[in-house]
């Protein structure tokens, strides 16, 4: 970890409401070495996406980077030029996104769509772009390879799409790839075979991946280190394994608890964490998700605790009572 | 109905086929859009094929043989030069067709281009070319028109002249291209400020789809996506417009050159036959009546079809 492909500090990114800047991801730190994956788990509205699209500047109308920074390469990616941002996206960053239905552009032929990033970023010819993009589909296991490119996306299935889409945004074969979701419009079926496919990629490619998702399950076997967000912070981050040997912070118990098992008993109620999260524009002093903490205390409705190691090791968590700060701080 | 549609499907791998061949049918089965497209089709003919199909030349006159009724000789009479209004109205559907196209043409390109940009570009920039839409929409068409060209038409006459007296180049004798360039000018710089309201209010709601992002996201130029990924998704409703829109054309070119303004005699042009009938529509009334019925069909036609298209074309309509 001597050397970090991507490194981000305290990034902040704020959305303007009608009661003023809401703060939807606050000083999230994190860093991913270079083949590494990382997992990034947390439930609707906790920030994942919108972290990952302000790495690239692409959030929506509304919403601003409001401080932080996140170095690639030796670049800062959150203060580079539109142009410079342009050579990142597609070139050294791969993005592929939740929805393969609606990603496409319905009027181009996949083909189309598929030599645009090599055409743009490694000045390719149309025509070797267009054999390059046979045998990137024939990578992410497209049965046909080459002939599919005269399809238009309405004419491949979802999981078809989703290869197209990793395919998209490893045509450049970018050092970092990042996947928003990309499982969670595709059927429990073609979801392993995704994921699969990506472990499979990786292990040839040797790229590193950020894997953005809600499904801490199905991710346990593709990615090293996972970071847990609620309401915009990290509470947690550990080694994929130790995450689920001894998950820490309150809010991880529960996502990991409220998981089926195939052995629990059969008639066994999944447990739910009660309540929603906090609106970001009135969120509590103190650890977001006091109130919905069984293990709550006075101190964490008032002052948020820091992410502190646990057991000395790369385990780190934000919780006043199970990671005990208090006693590192004295 | 779901049968042939998936079997086109399989045999024909170009799906956009049957996605027209599925809007064909629905356009089809309406009575008036095929009315219409017929009328349109005719039209289309007559103008294309007007020097081959037209009994006379719209020009010769035959002085023993003026302001004559309709007979097997001249279908529809002749007028007060005993030219046969037949072959003028064929010939003033040349000009009719030429003007609706090429105006159409100038102001969809001129109000796609804009109102793509202010779309998708946003902020000042959308502001700034709204502004001047709502500016151009709010100068009455007639008068701006009547402005432009009694005041550039002069100058530019003279100016043509003097060079022509200058260089003695027969280039410059050609001062019906004056009228053309004015009168086409005029009217698409009158005519595109709803496309270009129409394009961007499209672009507003495809700019934000996820495969405007995921194009951004490959590290895509804004004018590359903006050509390749917004405009073509924004061009379904344009295609409804242009039709009704060359209809509209066709009508301003006539009122035009009623009025004096547009395309000048002796080309022909159903505005100004309608505006020298109606000085003898009491004696001769077959000279209005001619130019008139055949304008009112023409117009109706392109409503009529644009409204069919509309039907067959806009997803939100099917289900009624």
């Amino acid at each position: 970890m001597t050397d970090p492909l991507l490194s981000v500090r305290d990034l902040a990114v704020e959305v303007s409401t009608r009661r003023g800047p809401a703060r939807v991801v606050d000083g999230v730190s994190f860093h991913i070495g270079r083949g590494e994956a990382l997992g990034v788990v947390g439930e609707s509205g906790c920030g994942k996406s919108i972290t990952t699209l302000a790495l690239l500047g692409l959030l929506p109308p509304g919403a601003r980077v409001a401080g932080g920074s996140a170095r690639m390469e030796g670049k800062d990616l959150l203060t580079l030029s539109r142009r410079a941002l342009r050579e990142v996206r597609g070139g050294r960053i791969g993005m592929i996104f939740q929805d393969p239905m609606t990603s496409f552009n319905p009027v181009l032929k996949i083909g189309d769509q598929l030599i645009e990033p090599l055409i743009y970023h490694r000045g390719m010819l149309r025509r070797e772009a267009w054999a390059r993009a046979g045998e990137l589909l024939r990578l992410v296991g497209i049965p046909g390879g080459a002939s599919r490119l005269d399809n238009y996306p309405h004419e491949l299935s979802g999981g078809m799409r989703q290869r197209v889409m990793i395919a998209m945004g490893l045509a450049c074969e970018p050092p970092l790839l990042i996947a928003d979701e990309p499982t969670t419009a595709l059927d429990v079926t073609i979801q392993a075979q995704i994921v699969d496919l990506v472990k499979d990629l990786r292990a040839r490619l040797g790229m590193s991946i950020i894997w953005i998702t809600h499904d801490l399950a199905l991710v346990s076997g593709l990615v090293d280190r996972v970071i847990v967000l609620y309401a915009g912070k990290i509470v947690e981050e550990a080694p994929v394994d130790d995450l689920y040997a001894r998950p820490t912070h309150p809010y991880t118990q529960g996502l990991l608890a409220s998981l089926p098992t195939l052995e629990g008993e059969e008639t066994r109620r999944l447990p739910a964490i009660g309540g929603t999260p906090p609106d970001p524009g009135r969120r509590p002093a103190g650890c977001p998700f006091a109130p919905r903490c069984p293990l709550r205390v006075a101190r964490c409705e008032s002052e948020m605790p820091p992410l502190v190691a646990v057991a000395g090791g790369p385990h780190r968590a934000a919780c006043w009572v199970n990671a005990k700060p208090q006693e590192l701080a004295a | 109905m779901t049968m042939p549609v998936t079997l086109s499907a399989a045999v024909e791998p170009d799906e956009q086929v049957s996605l027209w061949r599925d809007a064909w049918h629905r356009l089809r089965a309406n009575r008036l859009a095929v009315f219409g497209l017929c009328i349109v089709v005719i039209l289309v003919f007559v103008a294309v094929a007007g020097p081959w199909i037209s009994p006379y030349d719209f020009l010769s006159q035959d002085l023993e043989a003026t302001n004559q009724g309709p007979s097997m000789a001249h279908w529809f009479g002749t007028d007060d030069l005993g030219r046969d209004v037949l072959s003028r109205v064929i010939y003033g559907a040349r000009t009719a067709l030429l003007v609706a196209v090429v105006v159409t043409g100038i102001a969809l390109a001129i109000g796609v281009t804009l109102g793509a940009i202010a779309g998708y570009v946003g902020g000042r920039v959308d502001a700034v070319i709204m502004w001047v839409t709502d500016m151009v929409m709010s100068v009455p068409s007639l008068l701006l028109v009547v402005v432009i060209n009694t005041s550039l038409k002069p100058p530019l006459s003279a100016f043509m002249d003097a060079r022509y007296l200058a260089t003695h180049n027969p280039i410059w004798r050609q001062t019906i291209w004056i009228d053309f360039v004015l009168v086409f000018g005029s009217m698409a710089l009158i005519l595109w400020p709803p496309y270009a309201r129409l394009v961007r209010a499209q672009v507003l709601s495809i700019r934000n789809r996820n495969y405007v992002t995921a194009a951004r996201a490959l590290g895509l130029t804004p004018g590359l996506i903006l050509r390749r990924y917004v405009v073509p998704n924004a061009l379904g409703p344009v295609i409804v417009a242009v039709s009704a829109g060359l209809g509209t054309a066709m009508v301003l070119e006539s009122a035009f050159s009623f009025l004096g303004v547009g395309v000048r005699p002796p080309t022909p042009s159903w505005g100004n036959m309608i505006s020298d009938g109606l000085r003898v529509w009491r004696t001769y009334p077959h000279l209005l009546a001619a130019p008139a019925a055949v304008l009112g069909l023409a117009t109706v036609a392109f409503s009529f079809l644009g409204d069919g298209l509309n039907d067959a074309l806009n997803p939100r309509q099917w289900r009624k």
